[in-house]
């Protein structure tokens, strides 16, 4: 039963995460902003509601939000919970992770080529370049944390994470910055793509997603705060070492779901959207940061002096 | 069990096939190479599975003089291939004859096309269990030979012509390098007899030797910068061949390489090294150039660089822990580069049908003209939605497995001791991530544009979905992949017995049930996966159900007159990519400069297409000034007669003056 601790809590933090984003960029600039629930209020009004499908569209088109939803609620079953270990662990799970949440982008993708809408093809190009480009941050930064533990799986190696010498600490802080910006690129927000934008030219999420109406959109929207949730759950795993008793740890992560979702709200507020054409450099710019983890695991290992 | 007996079957089989597939009547004519195919496929993968259940069968067939003793061998490792061989050749023969007989071909035509394609499977099978050199080469040779006479059925285009003729000329380069070492070889133990490389290569000089034979198995296999037949040849040849072609042709450039890394002793860890940095730029070259290409079988033929790559990765990895001495390595790199060996020629070859399946009904190879396909070819569409899935990588397919056991295999590689490796396997890591990115750009590209969206242009040809014949080999080959993808753990135990064959030290059986374990596991995510993506689908359909469902055009952002010449194209889908890394995808541009005089609108012409790199810049350059030395030599070539009986006069006097004097 502990096991499913960590899906549990990813999915009540995913209730309130957009809520919170949303107020802080609302007090930002100056407004009261709308209650901490109100996003998630608007996805359970869509559920409700019916669908409009494009005429251009096939088979592709209906079941890709499904998948998509599918994907990511397959990556968080691999989500532990500080010692406690996901639904679903096995050695190099972290493979099978950055694959299931492909599968679902790739879904996703082609569900907007679907429509023939030259917007959303756009968006699609968009789309699978920069989660390309983030791929290999996240395999070296895992790749690095697997030389630092000696452990393969999300669950062994965050169980067995240990925060010791200083360089350790730098590890850690440059791990969550590497995770937050890929949480960043991945959920489409602000430094690289901007939600709140009103010219298609400029989208890349909001784009592939113009036809898609009720059930399906609530899906999509819903899966944006549950990958938020994960990755804010990853980070959180960082900080909740074992041992710690429930009572503790489940505030801690609570916290650290918080923070992320400020942090969000912050970056989104403080920080102008990129240039379209920047967009590859500063994503890539996330490996060579990863590779200065990796140095740093070597260091601390001693391999290198 | 008498097993020499069943190869007589099996000569007698190819045999028949040459007197009686030219008298048939045409429409049998490929009914009745399916089934000499089916027959020897048949008796070949008795042999097989026996060898592997029972161990290495051994034949020995007197050649005579020449020849002396001629061995066939069947050990796990020729087992393997065999297997492979045979699953493709089979749906490749089934699915030729629907292809076939769309073709106006004539009956003469016909004939050749199917004896040779008897022949070809035979030589193929052949090549993986003779094991003496000289046997070896003119069987392999017969392997090129046929296939290259399979491409050219469509003769009477120029374009089949020159990619064929490039074929032959790197074949054989390749072949000349074979036999150049094997020739080294038998001087040096006085062998024909594979087993003499172990000795050939215990020699001071044996790395040299085989990186000759690298070089020459890695043009049929089509490692970079020898790769450069394979884009050309693939589209070329009629769709059941490319998929034969793709799936198990530069699969015995594997075998090849396989067979001698074998007989290797030393320097294992250098030259793991050196085949795992060549496969990786393989790798993300290979898939880089899919990922630009507007042909979608020219795509597919650079994806299986792409794989040849991935598959050569496999074999660093397995030989760099054969070198430290670490079989857990050794056994994940040789079983990841086997199993992704088998998964590619599953999904290739599924993936070149379903592709010829739309060139029969479009007869066109640019996905710029296409669109829409989906809906008058639904279940083409499937099957190459499944490859494309499975080519990327995705659960619940067959990719997925073996791209895991090479990514485990790098991730334990990260963890040896020496920073050396640790340095080059997270670099490899982080390449085999992009390539995975790209593929997922190149076949969401592939699959939207030509099957997604609306037709872009008027074709000729109205599609509609192929027969059902054609489909069921389609359909066994996705069984299979789906099989393999849900229960690998079945598959971790006739692998250990094939990698048992590299074996310096053999993989502990604890090791192997972790394995077995750890497989079952990625099983049944993988189902997991499928189940919640069901039951959300379900969900979605029950309130639907309820719900008002409408149909209206796609949103036009505002604009009230699109048209389907506003799609996203295939070129810009991947234009952003093509631009970050343009040192490598060569674009060349041919249009005219608008002159002051001409702004007027007029009809004009603009043109745009991607140069191979390594072809345009290398070989070809290469090839420019190797044709401008020999223009210096055309006076010897004068056409007068006279002129050559005296070279061969004095041809003779030289070689009478070097035996008298015993000079050599």
């Amino acid at each position: 039963m502990t096991s499913s601790l960590s899906l549990i809590l990813i999915f009540i933090s995913s209730l309130f995460f957009s809520g919170i984003v949303v107020r802080t960029k609302s007090i930002f600039s100056g407004r009261k902003g709308p209650g901490v629930f109100q996003p998630i209020k608007d996805i359970l009004r869509l559920f409700k509601k019916g669908a409009v499908y494009s005429e251009t569209s096939s088979f592709i088109f209906q079941i890709a939000p499904s998948i998509y939803f599918a994907s990511i609620i397959m990556a968080i079953l691999f989500i532990p919970f500080g010692n406690m270990p996901g639904l679903i662990s096995f050695k190099g799970d972290f493979v099978f992770f950055a694959y299931a949440l492909a599968l679902g982008k790739f879904f996703m993708i082609i569900g907007a080529m679907d429509t023939g809408s030259s917007f959303e093809g756009m968006g699609a190009a968009r789309e699978a370049l920069y989660s390309m480009l983030v791929e290999p941050a996240f395999f070296i930064l895992m790749g690095s944390l697997a030389l630092f533990t000696g452990h393969t799986s999300f669950a062994d190696i965050f169980a067995s994470l240990h925060f010791g010498s200083h360089i350790s600490y730098a590890i850690g802080v440059l791990a969550t910055f590497v995770f937050i910006i890929i949480a960043m690129v991945e959920n489409s927000r602000m430094p690289v793509d901007d939600p709140k934008t009103h010219l298609e030219l400029t989208m890349i999420h909001e784009v592939m997603i113009l036809d898609n109406s009720g059930f399906d959109l609530g899906l999509i929207m819903h899966a944006v705060n549950l990958k938020f949730a994960m990755y804010g759950a990853i980070i959180a795993n960082f900080f909740l070492t074992p041992g710690y008793e429930w009572y503790f740890s489940i505030p801690i992560f609570i916290g650290a779901q918080v923070l992320f979702a400020i942090i969000v709200g912050t970056i989104e507020s403080f920080e102008a959207r990129f240039r379209m054409s920047h967009n590859s450099q500063f994503i890539f710019m996330l490996t060579s940061i990863s590779l200065l983890i990796f140095l740093g695991v070597l260091l601390m290992l001693g391999k290198i002096v | 069990m008498d097993f020499s007996g069943l190869i007589d079957l099996l000569l007698c089989v190819v045999g028949l096939s040459f007197f009686l597939i030219p008298f048939l009547p045409v429409r049998f004519k490929a009914l009745t190479a399916f089934g000499f195919v089916s027959i020897v496929t048949l008796i070949s993968s008795y042999l097989a599975i026996s060898s592997l259940n029972n161990g290495a069968i051994e034949i020995v067939v007197n050649g005579g003089l020449v020849f002396k003793n001629i061995t066939l061998r069947i050990d796990a490792l020729s087992a393997w291939f065999i297997l492979i061989v045979n699953i493709t050749s089979f749906t490749g023969a089934w699915y030729g004859i629907g292809y076939t007989s769309h073709h106006q071909a004539t009956p003469a035509q016909l004939s050749l096309h199917w004896v040779l394609y008897v022949v070809f499977h035979a030589s193929m099978l052949f090549v993986c269990m003779v094991q003496h050199t000289f046997a070896f080469l003119i069987v392999w040779e017969l392997m090129t030979i046929s296939s290259l006479l399979l491409i050219l059925f469509d003769f009477s285009s120029p374009k089949t012509i020159q990619a064929a003729l490039n074929y032959l000329i790197q074949m054989h380069i390749g072949v000349a390098l074979i036999t150049v070492a094997f020739i080294i070889g038998y001087q040096i133990t006085g062998s024909f007899d594979f087993n003499s490389f172990a000795a050939t290569f215990a020699q001071g000089n044996g790395k040299w030797l085989f990186l000759v034979l690298f070089i020459g198995f890695g043009i049929k296999a089509g490692f970079i910068p020898l790769h450069s037949w394979l884009p050309h040849a693939h589209p070329a040849a009629p769709s059941h061949i490319s998929g034969v072609m793709s799936g198990v042709i530069v699969k015995m450039g594997i075998y090849g390489i396989l067979r001698m890394v074998l007989y290797l002793k030393n320097d294992l860890v250098l030259i793991g090294e050196i085949i795992l940095i060549v496969s990786v730029i393989t790798a993300f070259y290979g898939i880089l150039n899919a990922a630009i290409h507007r042909d979608f079988k020219k795509l597919l033929a650079y994806c299986t660089v792409e794989n040849i790559g991935i598959i050569g990765m496999g074999i660093g990895i397995g030989l760099i822990g054969k070198g430290l001495g670490n079989p857990s390595i050794e056994f994940i790199g040789f079983a990841g580069a086997l199993l992704h060996t088998l998964n590619h020629s599953l999904y290739k070859s599924l993936l070149f049908f379903s592709a010829g399946n739309v060139y029969l009904q479009t007869h066109t190879r640019n996905m710029e003209q296409l669109g829409g396909v989906l809906k008058s070819m639904p279940l083409t569409a499937f099957f190459y939605l499944c490859g494309s899935l499975a080519i990327c990588g995705f659960p619940p397919f067959n990719g997925f497995i073996s791209e895991f056991l090479i990514y485990t295999g790098l991730i334990e590689g990260i963890q040896l001791e020496n920073i050396q490796f640790s340095s080059l396997m997270i670099v490899c890591i982080s390449f085999l991530a992009m390539i995975g990115g790209i593929s997922l750009l190149t076949f969401t590209k592939s699959f939207g544009v030509i099957f997604l969206g609306s037709p872009r242009q008027e074709i000729a040809h109205q599609p509609k979905e192929v027969g059902r014949f054609m489909l069921i080999p389609l359909a066994l080959i996705l069984i299979l992949m789906i099989g393999i993808g849900i229960f690998p753990n079945l598959l971790i135990y006739p692998l250990s017995k094939v990698v048992a064959v590299f074996g310096s030290g053999i993989v502990p059986l604890a090791r192997l049930d972790e394995l077995f374990v750890l497989l079952s596991n990625i099983g049944i995510a993988s189902l997991v996966l499928f189940i919640i993506s069901a039951v959300i689908f379900i969900l979605k359909r029950r309130t639907e159900k309820v719900q008002t469902v409408a149909v209206s055009p796609t949103w036009g952002c505002g604009y009230t007159a699109p048209n389907t010449r506003m799609q996203y194209t295939s070129k810009s889908y991947s234009r952003n990519l093509t631009k970050l890394f343009s040192f490598w995808t060569h674009e060349k541009k041919k249009y005219k400069e608008i002159e002051k005089a001409s702004i007027f609108p007029r009809y004009r012409s603009f043109q745009s297409y991607f140069l191979d790199f390594f072809e345009a810049k290398i070989i070809n350059r290469g090839i420019k000034y190797l044709l401008r030395f020999t223009d210096y030599f055309t006076f010897i070539h004068n056409g007068k007669i006279q002129m050559y009986i005296l070279y061969g006069v004095f041809f003779i006097l030289v070689l009478i003056v070097i035996s008298f004097f015993n000079l050599f």
